[in-house]
């Protein structure tokens, strides 16, 4: 197993599209292995193939605390949404912003497990929002893309002057008094 | 995705990520000027004081927490260590509802996406509050963790102050009052009290410092009338005995050496008579914004530069003074209380380097003194390696500097210079000497 480099906002390949996958063998396994290590050790509760760099159609979920329930989709699609819900949403992508969006209560996912079975599974709540916030991913599209102009151009200023920050090497000065 | 937990900027779960950051050497002040973690302004003083508070017990808070905890954390789960100081510091000195303390100090784990510590952190915190005396006893055992103060540090201050050791770190470990500097260029002392008291606050004046005002309650300087025109400053007692030692005539030209953030720059501006002029020059450019800033606020005028002491360079270094004020580097051990965290960040290897640090600039910097004026050498420290040691070692390779004794009704006289002490007449521990040029 090993841990991914998870791109950040605004990496322009956030923006890209997975392709689906044709065939779940060892190579795909080994990418959610490596996600859910990931994703474990960031620590979130959702991480799409997007988010680090493969164009594979893959995301894993895992909404317990205690890190024991995961969840491996595989091309997902989702069926039916209803219902309406506002949540306060963060993303491993955007770190430090969490901002609330509306999206569906409730949806009906078809997708491939691990092994190439298909699945299909109904979820609400914080899993329904999880589901679509990371299916968004793999269409290029983040949570940040649902708040206003203004305040998306706020966020990507915010984590770019971070970065900066990051990448300058600033000596560290004890107080003098 | 990332979990919210819709409770974004909990000043506890920041104090923590801060207070983390001490072991890495950075301060405080520095930390909280960064406008930390999305904290509410509403929540700030708050999570000052747990940051302040928890680092000023920190060195009894640590090994409680020693005590409470089966295994030790990982070097990685530092947050949630500072976490549990943070909530032992609530339970034990704050006036938080013991169940509140808990229970939000709780809640923060998982802010800090560490939700297996829940647990961890809600038995800790329960188990003090029922074995409180029994553990409180076994570690003060330990007059280290009793005082909350680090060995070498004690061990220097008994050797040093060996009737009085026990007073210096029972003031270091007290919240400092807040000290106002009224602008005596432009109104009375006795008329500000007249403008405190118009906007319902009180202040008391500090006995043989005629600019010198201490208020009855902590706020925030803006907040202070006159203080955007000017008309008072924040600065304690101590740090305004400078200005009056430097003894100002008419006309001199004055050097501040390491002067930012231009406290005592702007007060010997303030008291000169009939002007001086100044030159400050400070090594690091951001924190000489800030002088320039105070001068400005205070309507004052000064020649202000970006310069090494120990390696004077341009015009300023060109030019001879009549008074020059050194106020160097230093251990800062006479304003613990102010920033508690210099228990935590000053190692006592730090105190030959800063002392070898003063010799150097010292006599760097007495060549640009000319002769028949006087060098105010100054420190907030309390040790002697960095006070009358220095000046000791100073006066016996000069040959042309001679002391000039101080005379004062405030702090100690030493073999050499005048040192004042934390908690005495509201001060904190400064120390000074006046160097003549023959």
């Amino acid at each position: 197993m090993a841990r991914l480099n998870i791109l950040c906002f605004p990496d322009p390949r956030l923006r890209n599209r997975a392709r689906p996958v044709e065939q779940v063998d060892d190579s795909v396994r080994q990418l959610l292995d490596d996600m859910l290590e990931t994703m474990y050790e960031a620590p979130g509760i959702g991480l799409a193939s997007t988010q680090v760099n493969d164009s594979r159609r893959v995301v894993v979920i895992d909404i317990s605390e205690n890190h024991d329930a995961p969840l491996c989709l595989i091309n997902p699609e989702i069926l039916e949404r209803s219902g309406e819900e506002e949540m306060e949403e963060g993303c491993l992508s955007v770190p430090g912003v969490y901002e609330t969006v509306r999206r569906a209560d409730q949806v009906r996912v078809q997708a491939l497990d691990r092994e190439g079975n298909p699945l299909e599974m109904a979820a609400e709540g914080l899993l329904a929002v999880c589901i679509q916030h990371e299916i968004d991913h793999l269409d290029g599209k983040l949570f940040v893309d649902y708040l206003s102009n203004l305040k998306r151009q706020r966020i990507r200023k915010k984590l770019e002057k971070e970065r900066r920050q990051k990448t300058t090497n600033e000596p560290v000065r004890q107080p003098v008094i | 995705m990332k979990r919210s937990h819709a409770r974004r900027g909990n000043p506890r779960a920041t104090a923590a990520q801060l207070l983390q950051q001490l072991s890495a050497g950075r301060s405080l002040s520095e930390l909280l000027a960064g406008a930390p973690g999305n904290v509410p302004p509403r929540d700030l003083g708050l999570l000052k004081e747990f940051c302040f508070g928890t680092a000023r017990w920190w060195l009894r808070l640590a090994p409680l927490a020693g005590l409470l905890l089966k295994h030790p954390l990982k070097p990685r789960d530092g947050d949630i260590h500072a976490l549990i100081l943070l909530g032992l510091y609530q339970l034990e000195y704050m006036r938080v509802a013991p169940h509140a303390a808990v229970a939000e100090t709780v809640e923060a784990v998982r802010i800090l996406d560490k939700p297996w510590a829940a647990a961890l952190v809600n038995g800790v915190l329960r188990r003090f509050q029922r074995e409180r005396e029994t553990l409180l006893a076994r570690v003060d055992r330990d007059p280290s963790a009793r005082h909350a103060h680090p060995q070498w540090l004690m061990e220097a201050l008994q050797k040093e102050w060996p009737d009085r050791w026990e007073v210096l770190v029972d003031a270091a470990n007290h919240r400092p009052p807040m000290t106002l500097r009224v602008n005596l260029a432009r109104i009375s002392r006795q008329t500000y009290f007249e403008r405190l008291q118009q906007a319902s606050l009180s202040a008391r004046p500090v006995p043989g410092i005629p600019s010198a005002a201490v208020l009855d309650q902590p706020m925030d300087a803006i907040d202070l009338p006159g203080f955007t025109q000017g008309l008072v400053s924040v600065q304690d007692a101590g740090a305004q005995l400078a200005a009056g030692l430097l003894d100002l005539q008419r006309g001199q030209r004055v050097l501040d050496v390491c002067a930012a953030p231009g406290g005592k720059s702007t007060h010997l501006l303030e008291s000169a008579p009939g002007g001086v002029t100044l030159t400050a020059v400070d090594i690091d450019a951001r924190r000489i914004a800030r002088v320039r800033e105070n001068l400005e606020r205070l309507g004052l005028k000064a020649e202000i530069q970006v310069g090494d002491a120990t390696h004077p360079a341009g015009p300023w270094a060109e030019r001879h003074y009549q008074r020059i004020l050194l106020d160097v580097p230093c251990s800062a051990t006479g304003v613990i209380r102010r920033h508690p965290d210099i228990k935590l960040l000053r190692k006592a290897g730090d105190i030959p380097s800063l002392a070898a640090q003063q010799s150097r600039i010292l006599d760097t910097i007495w060549p640009l003194l000319q002769s028949g004026g006087m060098l105010l050498y100054a420190t907030c420290s309390l040790l002697p390696e960095e006070n009358r040691e220095q000046v000791k070692r100073f006066l016996a390779a000069t040959k042309d500097a001679r002391e000039k004794p101080i005379d004062g009704t405030w702090g100690h006289a030493c073999e050499f210079g005048r040192q004042t002490l934390p908690g005495e007449d509201t001060m904190d521990g400064f120390y000074y000497a006046c160097l003549q040029k023959v």
